[in-house]
């Protein structure tokens, strides 16, 4: 949603759309942003239109950089880098397996 | 003993269940060529990551952030016990590895006197992992300055919504 909001000011109905959720779920994320201070919220007619605040982008970075948000997304990234290093070695295994089982077939070669 | 489990702060702690092996949990955490693949939040790179992975031992990592700055962190090692736990300070350096407050990144981060980060590898005997992280933060600090925790929660459980909605697709 910051990233939408990171091309320009977007209404309310314009952010629920990418995100195929209830707009009461959006709402609910869009006042937890403006309560952070990070969106603000304008009447513009019917429609609520939402703009970043720049200067709440730094902020952002230090959020990111915060202990739990480090290491949480980190283990997101770790839990892909241990599933392909468990399907690499389950072939590695597969290759080695299949090459003995060959050996044992033919003692000969 | 039990006075001083009492007495000590609550520390930052962020643990995770992967549905791999101990010793492949323990591979990506302590090889620097997959350490590269996942050090850093989302959207980070580790386009740096030099380990001397053994006691007295120190790492040098940096993480590059979508707009280009990069954060320098330094590791050293106090206590390996292969494949069950490593005791470790974690610090914000330089490019060079010299050590520097967290101020110097804009950064809050409220260290407790003399603890340490402590990970843990728990086999939980079904092929999976549990992962724990014990950082060297108070709790309340880490609420404080990840101000947003309640809003965390929710973008989290969004992001998982979403994800979900992209693998159905």
């Amino acid at each position: 949603m910051i990233e939408r909001l990171s091309h320009g000011p977007a209404s309310v109905r314009g952010l629920t759309e990418p995100f195929a959720l209830s707009q009461q779920m959006i709402s609910k994320h869009i006042a937890c942003l403006v309560r952070a201070r990070i969106v603000t919220k304008t009447k513009r007619g019917r429609e609520s239109v939402c703009t970043l605040r720049p200067e709440a982008i730094k902020k952002v970075s230090d959020w990111a950089t915060s202990y739990r948000r480090f290491w949480e997304e980190s283990f997101d990234k770790l839990d892909v880098v241990v599933n392909e290093m468990k399907m690499a070695e389950a072939n590695n295994d597969r290759k080695r397996g299949s090459r003995s089982g060959t050996d044992g077939r033919h003692p000969s070669l | 003993m039990t006075e001083n489990a009492v007495q000590e702060v609550e520390r930052m702690v962020v643990t995770r269940v992967f549905d791999a092996p101990r010793e492949v949990v323990w591979k990506a955490w302590t090889d620097p060529r997959y350490v590269m693949q996942w050090w850093g939040p989302k959207g980070f790179t580790a386009p740096v990551c030099r380990m001397d992975f053994r006691v007295g031992g120190k790492s040098l990592c940096c993480m590059k952030a979508p707009d280009g700055q990069e954060f320098w962190n330094g590791i050293e090692y106090h206590e390996i016990v292969p494949h069950e736990k490593i005791v470790s300070s974690m610090y914000f350096a330089d490019a060079q590895g010299n050590k520097v407050e967290p101020e110097h990144y804009g950064i809050e981060h409220e260290a407790i006197e003399g603890t340490y980060d402590v990970t843990l590898f728990e086999d939980l005997g079904n092929g999976q992992t549990r992962l724990t992280q014990i950082g060297n933060e108070p709790m309340q600090s880490a609420k404080e300055s990840g101000q947003l925790e309640g809003c965390n929660q929710i973008l989290d459980k969004l992001a998982a919504v979403i994800a979900g909605l992209v693998e159905a697709k």
